[in-house]
């Protein structure tokens, strides 16, 4: 509160100091030390990006003055400055995510460097580093990275000024979970300053309201059945287990994308639209299309700077070269993408935490993504030989079920305490049957009342409805916009009022965490 | 041009009405898979060389696009 109102106080070109500032003081509030790493990073990616404009400009000045130059001489000359901005722009990579996989991965690597040197006799303690990751090194690292890899591609100018990039990467609002930002859509909205809008204002503090409801009086709730299922698998089998994944993937959904609704809120408040990170999720018929609603900004990221450039690089075109002779022209061709999709997931699953469970959460959506794609052509022969009509709701209903099974299989992967648990707690999901326990009072002793229990299953309606809206193209607060004011502010205070009583804080509820947060 | 550009994309993708669609890649007819697969078809159909910066919506989201970004690269 005291940031917008400083914010709008001050001249309009001085506005994105107040961002710093209280970006600065929002995150060593959490402690100088964890703070130390982000500052390197800033230094780092401050470096690199004006090395590289450097180039950029050198070869745009050398090719305007020499116009005469031939198709090849030009050609030879961009290759040269290429290798060089190449060597930069890896030596800035390199620092950056040097500092990531130290602080969030030295550990594991260490553990499991050394418990293999044990298998083959020599027996030494494993060194481990007893330093706290800091806030929301995962997210701000790939802003950051994304920005020279945008500046080497000649995308974006380097910036400057040191202290405005300081504000890219640090923006308070999204340094807990993200979104992950590009600089070309949200720096400039940093840096200029906006004049105070009660509509977008308005809008804002809706925003952020729902993702508050979403968050306590959703995810907090439903996160206490799958903590009790997942705490205690060894308690529970069949249906049960399925219950917990799902419960989990609900919390994980209603928690991270009420976190993101309350961080454009409050980045909406300052005229600044960050990127949308969801778009109704549960909706998709496929895991491929499940990744393109849930997560959206790291999908994106890892599909611009790790699937394309793997996917076109020369080793990759030769690879496919080489297949083609031994697989046929289809299947050859494919065997590249599907390895560059391999990585890609891979790299999205140990992103998570540093852990062999997330290996097999990103294989998991690798090999479902992959055999989809390889079994295309038997899955349409199959519903043409049955006479399948796929145009049709009960098939996309279908579909949509089938994709929320699979994402749920994937949670218990990255749920689970370990990899060990996730695939003992499979191995009890399948071992028995027990559909009785819908019925038989069973859900009633996961932690939950049967007061709480129907406010999940209120919230749960009310998310549905909302979400089924949005997918037709309705936007929700412009519609609510148009109504009469008295039912516009009966909807508003309905809201607050719902959170007070029914939202879950205080005791037992540490509803400033995040579930994303420790990742 | 266009009808070789066309033989390629309705080889790649029989179900989308390439000629009408607006927003191929905006809307997520194309996905990254279709556009890998559309890019080493299109280096190879008309000897150009599509770069990792030339993956932009606004290149691939209708035929006329594309036609451009290959014009752009054949120069």
């Amino acid at each position: 509160m005291m940031t917008a109102v400083l914010y709008f106080l001050i001249p309009l070109r001085s506005r994105w100091i107040v961002l710093l500032t209280s970006s600065i003081v929002f995150y060593f509030y959490g402690g100088i030390g964890t703070g130390f790493f982000m500052v390197l990073t800033i230094l780092c990616i401050y470096v690199t990006a004006l090395w590289l404009d450097r180039y950029n400009q050198t070869q745009r000045e050398y090719l305007k003055d020499h116009p005469d130059l031939s198709r090849t001489e030009k050609k030879a000359y961009r290759g040269k400055i290429q290798h060089k901005k190449r060597l930069v722009l890896a030596l800035g990579l390199v620092i950056c995510f040097g500092f990531l996989v130290y602080l969030k991965y030295f550990n594991f690597l260490s553990a499991q460097t050394f418990s293999l040197l044990g298998l083959l006799g020599i027996s030494s303690a494993a060194p481990q580093i007893d330093l706290a990751l800091p806030l929301g090194i995962s997210f701000y690292t790939l802003q950051a990275t994304g920005y020279i890899v945008d500046v080497y591609r000649e995308k974006v100018p380097a910036e400057r000024n040191l202290a405005k990039i300081a504000l890219f990467v640090s923006f308070f609002p999204q340094i807990i979970q993200g979104p992950i930002g590009r600089y070309h859509h949200l720096a400039p909205q940093l840096y200029e300053g906006h004049r105070f809008d009660f509509m977008e204002c308005k809008h804002g503090l809706e925003l952020a309201l729902w993702g508050l409801i979403k968050k306590l009086t959703l995810a907090e709730y439903v996160g206490v059945v799958a903590d009790t299922i997942f705490n205690d698998y060894t308690e529970y089998e069949g249906f049960m287990i399925l219950i917990g994944s799902v419960a989990y993937g609900l919390q994980v959904y209603a928690d991270f994308s009420g976190g993101m609704d309350i961080v454009r809120g409050i980045a909406q408040i300052f005229g600044i639209d960050m990127a949308v990170n969801f778009e109704r999720p549960y909706f998709a018929r496929s895991i491929a299309e499940f990744w393109r609603r849930w997560h959206i900004t790291l999908g994106a990221w890892m599909r611009d700077y790790v699937f394309y450039p793997l996917s076109l690089s020369k080793a990759f075109a030769d690879m496919g070269k080489r297949t083609r002779k031994i697989f046929g022209s289809h299947m050859g061709k494919m065997l590249p993408t599907f390895l560059a999709s391999f990585i890609t997931f891979m790299l999205v699953g140990v992103w998570h935490g540093s852990s062999w469970k997330y290996v097999a959460y990103g294989l998991w959506n690798s090999v479902i993504i992959t055999s989809s794609i390889i079994l295309d052509p038997v899955y349409k022969k199959v519903e043409e030989r049955l006479g399948i009509n796929t145009g049709c709701f009960s098939w996309r209903f279908f579909q949509i079920m089938r994709t929320f099974f699979l994402v749920s299989i994937g949670r218990i992967f990255s749920r689970a305490s370990s990899f060990m648990d996730s695939l003992r707690m499979l191995k009890r999901m399948f071992s028995d049957y027990n559909p009785w326990i819908f019925t038989d009072g069973s859900l009633e002793k996961l932690g939950l009342s049967e007061n709480e229990i129907s406010l999940v299953l209120f919230m749960l309606i009310v998310l549905f409805v909302v979400s089924l809206l949005q997918e037709n193209g309705m936007r929700i607060r412009k519609k609510l916009e148009e109504q009469n004011i008295l039912f516009r502010w009966l909807v508003i205070v309905g809201a607050i009022v719902f959170l007070l009583i029914y939202g879950a804080y205080g005791a037992g509820f540490v509803a400033s965490d995040f579930v994303y947060q420790q990742f | 041009m266009k009808e070789q550009l066309m033989e390629i994309l309705k080889e790649l993708r029989p179900d989308v009405d390439f000629e009408n669609e607006k927003a191929l890649v905006t809307d997520g007819i194309l996905d990254s898979f279709d556009i890998v697969s559309l890019v080493g078809e299109l280096n190879a159909e008309f000897s150009i060389s599509i770069g990792v910066d030339d993956l932009e919506p606004e290149n691939f989201d209708t035929v006329e696009a594309m036609e451009a970004l290959i014009n752009d690269l054949s120069d």
